[in-house]
């Protein structure tokens, strides 16, 4: 039975996601109108929306707390939402700001905040290997947290997944990796780069439970996951879980998504699982003045975090020759420009 | 409204100008009509045409068996290309970001690299591995490389990285005849995508009719005594630019390699011998690499001659996101235009 | 034999779909001032919001002048080049 603060708390996140992503898209078009150049505007790079996907990403989260270890791939924001990574911090980020999470060095599709154990990946599926290694620490420590790995469908042929997969599951390791099905990797959807239409079949192959929940309500996430993250804290090792969810934006912002047939979008928006959620908080008997205040108060964090964001200053220049290493060694440089031009003949 | 004679249609062919994206599609295009042993495989490069339209329009005349849309699985598709390739047909797999090489790197320097030379010849892999590279919109440390140096490096592999649409079209013709594996790398930056400008100079009059660019040759993109600018890529571009706003100053030569492997040596020493002074200008990181490379040979073939040596890379520093700090690593024309100068003081 | 001038009309262009559009941009000019062209073949591509797509050009003869910049923006309804025709 999930209590009514839980319900809320989900309920917040992924109002918190959705309007979040609103706003930044709004920021990263501000510049990109009418042509959409990509290197224009205040928010820099590629930008990958995960709208339609916040339920696999409450449901799970609700489960975990700091310790646990969550990692995502480069369509991350909702996930870092429910995991519970520093807003105001991220968003800085997201603009290249030096106050960000990582100092504007890694960008939307490489957050860390380790005060939560949250990192990301841009590489497809890349991102399952590091999670199998902090429940492998976990598991050595005699600690009862777990690791989740977020990937999409489209990774789910990738060998970073089915070499974690069966890694995870011949050291009994307590880890969960969630597949968010949104139909598409990039043009391509599912049905073309797979056999398979339900992918937590892949979970056959390594004697792991896999499961399927079959649409995206965030209470359905969250009995699945509460199991399979109960089991992996006892003890009992991984879980794989499916959960369909909706893309409703283009893969990343600039894509024309001329290869979607037609209706497919609309019929993505139209399934929406914070609809869902506010109907299933109704029916808990939360009244809708206290829904309603949920809801302000994560729009009011999320526009909090974007002014805020866009005070930060930019980081110095040279800065981008920090951070290298952890322990510089001695006599060692990254050979940037200005030494260059100061030696003569080579410089190592 | 009357026909256009003769004379004005060739004129219209010579004179009409594409981008480099479109050089190379119907490099390929020609090439998928002359033969039914050439095919596509890679991500997006169906419906969608390739995420930096390498392969715009393809599907519609070619259809889904010869534009393969694959899994992510680059491993799995590489080195099918690899099998494929083994079996006498001619593919050419589109690896989406060279970045991206890590998750199917054994395939390609392990299997493709070296499977001529582990057989003795008796299998030859003539395959084309086409791949993005290069930064410049703010994509991060693994979306941005150009890693020229990691693929030159690994002996078997042929190394092309054309700069313009003429080069585009013609190596890729080249590439696709050739009997051994060629990894074709295009920066994104100087594709002609229409939300990724490029600068002036990749898009060029390209000629109809098919033709190859033999490998090996280097191209002077521009003359000069003073200084031998040698480079690659979007790169070559911005030298370009620097040697403009040198006119008067400095006198410089501009070599742009189009090829690393083969690299032609003969055409950077030649340019050395007449300038004496090097400047070598890459987008790849520094050490262990294409610009070390450069100067080696200048120094191995023209010491003589050589009186000042100067490199301009990206650091030895994973690619950062922010926009100022992604600037201040990657080459521009201000650094090269310093270097230029630098080696004349 | 006289010459007569054919508007490009980026209106004629103007996908459906884009009908909430009022702005776009040329992307790539494939032709200069000077250059022969052939009616229907591929003279620009422009982009209307994220949608790029290739301008043909309505007449044979030659491109008399270009009146939108390399990415720069026009309106819908704005006349991208003149082609002067022989007749």
């Amino acid at each position: 039975m999930i209590s009514d603060t839980e319900l809320q708390e989900m309920y917040g996140w992924m109002v918190t996601a959705r309007y979040y992503e609103e706003r930044l898209q709004e920021e990263y078009l501000e510049g990109k109108q009418p042509a959409f150049d990509i290197s224009a505007g205040p928010i820099p790079g590629e930008l990958h929306l995960a709208a339609g996907q916040e339920a696999a990403a409450a449901g799970v989260c609700s489960h975990l707390d700091d310790a646990d270890t969550v990692t995502a791939p480069h369509r991350p924001h909702h996930v870092a939402i429910a995991k519970g990574v520093d807003l105001e911090r991220m968003t800085a980020e997201i603009f290249g700001r030096r106050t960000g999470l990582c100092k504007g060095k890694g960008g939307h599709m490489h957050l860390f905040d380790s005060a939560v154990n949250f990192a990301g990946s841009g590489i497809i599926a890349e991102g399952c290997p590091p999670a199998v290694g902090a429940a492998l620490a976990a598991k050595k420590r005699g600690e009862d947290s777990v690791a989740v790995a977020y990937l999409g469908e489209g990774a789910i042929s990738q060998g970073g997944f089915l070499e974690s997969l069966n890694l995870a599951s011949v050291q009994n390791l307590p880890v969960l990796f969630v597949i968010e099905d949104n139909d598409w990797a990039i043009s391509m959807p599912k049905e073309r780069v797979t056999d398979i239409r339900n992918g937590s079949q892949r979970a056959d192959g390594f004697d792991m439970p896999g499961k399927r929940v079959d649409y995206d309500d965030a209470c359905a996430v969250y009995e699945a996951a509460g199991e399979a993250i109960g089991r992996a804290r006892d003890g009992n090792g991984p879980t794989l879980l499916e959960v369909q969810v909706h893309r409703r934006m283009g893969h990343f912002m600039g894509d024309a998504e001329g290869y979607r047939p037609e209706g497919d979008s609309e019929r993505a928006k139209r399934r929406d699982s914070i609809e869902r959620m506010e109907t299933t908080l109704q029916k808990a008997g939360i009244d809708d003045d206290t829904i309603g205040d949920i809801r302000d108060r994560s729009h009011q964090r999320v526009d909090d975090a974007i002014e805020w964001a866009k005070d930060q200053p930019e980081p110095e220049p040279d800065e981008a020759y920090d951070d290298v290493f952890t322990n510089p060694p001695a006599g060692w440089t990254p050979n940037t420009k200005p030494e260059q031009a100061e030696s003569t003949g080579g410089d190592d | 409204m009357a026909e256009a004679d003769e004379p004005e249609t060739a004129e219209t062919t010579d004179e009409r100008e594409t981008t480099m994206s479109r050089a190379m599609v119907s490099a390929i295009a020609s090439e998928m009509r002359d033969s039914d042993d050439v095919f596509v495989m890679g991500e997006d490069v169906a419906d969608y045409g390739g995420i930096f339209d390498s392969t715009d329009g393809l599907l519609d005349e070619f259809g889904r068996e010869k534009i393969m849309d694959v899994p992510i699985s680059e491993t799995g598709f590489i080195g099918a290309a690899v099998g494929a390739a083994q079996a006498g047909m001619r593919p050419i797999a589109e690896l989406m970001f060279a970045d991206f090489f890590g998750v199917g790197m054994d395939q390609i320097y392990n299997q493709m690299a070296k499977n001529t030379y582990m057989s003795g010849s008796t299998v030859n892999v003539p395959m084309v591995l086409m791949t993005a590279v290069g930064g410049t919109y703010n994509d991060a440390a693994q979306h941005s490389q150009t890693l020229y140096g990691t693929f030159a490096h690994l002996p078997g592999m042929k190394v092309v990285v054309p700069s313009t649409a003429a080069d585009a079209k013609g190596l890729m013709h080249t590439a696709i005849r050739d009997d051994d594996p060629v990894v074709y790398m295009f920066h994104k930056r100087l594709m002609g995508i229409g939300w990724m400008p490029a600068p002036d100079g990749p898009k060029t009059s390209v000629p109809e009719d098919d033709y190859t660019i033999d490998f090996g040759e280097a191209d002077v993109k521009r003359e000069g005594d003073d200084v031998t600018v040698v480079t690659l890529g979007l790169h070559v571009h911005r030298a370009l630019e620097a040697a403009a706003d040198l006119t008067g100053e400095i006198d410089v030569e501009v070599i742009d390699l189009r090829t690393l492997v083969p690299l032609d040596t003969e055409t950077v020493l030649e340019s050395v011998r007449k300038t004496g002074r090097l400047v070598v200008i890459d987008e790849d990181y520094h050490s262990f690499g294409l610009s070390g490379e450069i100067i080696a040979r200048a120094t191995e073939g023209a010491l003589a001659d050589l009186s000042a040596v100067r490199r301009v890379t990206m650091p030895d520093a994973p690619i950062p996101y922010a926009r100022p700090l992604e600037q201040a690593v990657n080459p521009g024309r201000e650094d090269i235009i310093e270097a230029v100068q630098a080696v004349t003081e | 034999m006289s010459d007569e001038i054919v508007a490009v009309e980026s209106e004629t262009v103007w996908p459906a779909d884009s009908d909430d559009v009022e702005e776009a941009i040329v992307s790539s000019w494939f032709v200069r001032e000077g250059t022969a062209v052939t009616e229907g073949d591929p003279i620009a591509e422009i982009q209307i919001e994220k949608v790029s797509l290739d301008v043909p050009a309505p007449a044979t003869g030659e491109i008399h002048e270009l009146l939108v910049d390399e990415q720069g923006e026009f309106e819908r309804g704005d006349t991208l080049a003149r082609i002067s025709t022989d007749q």
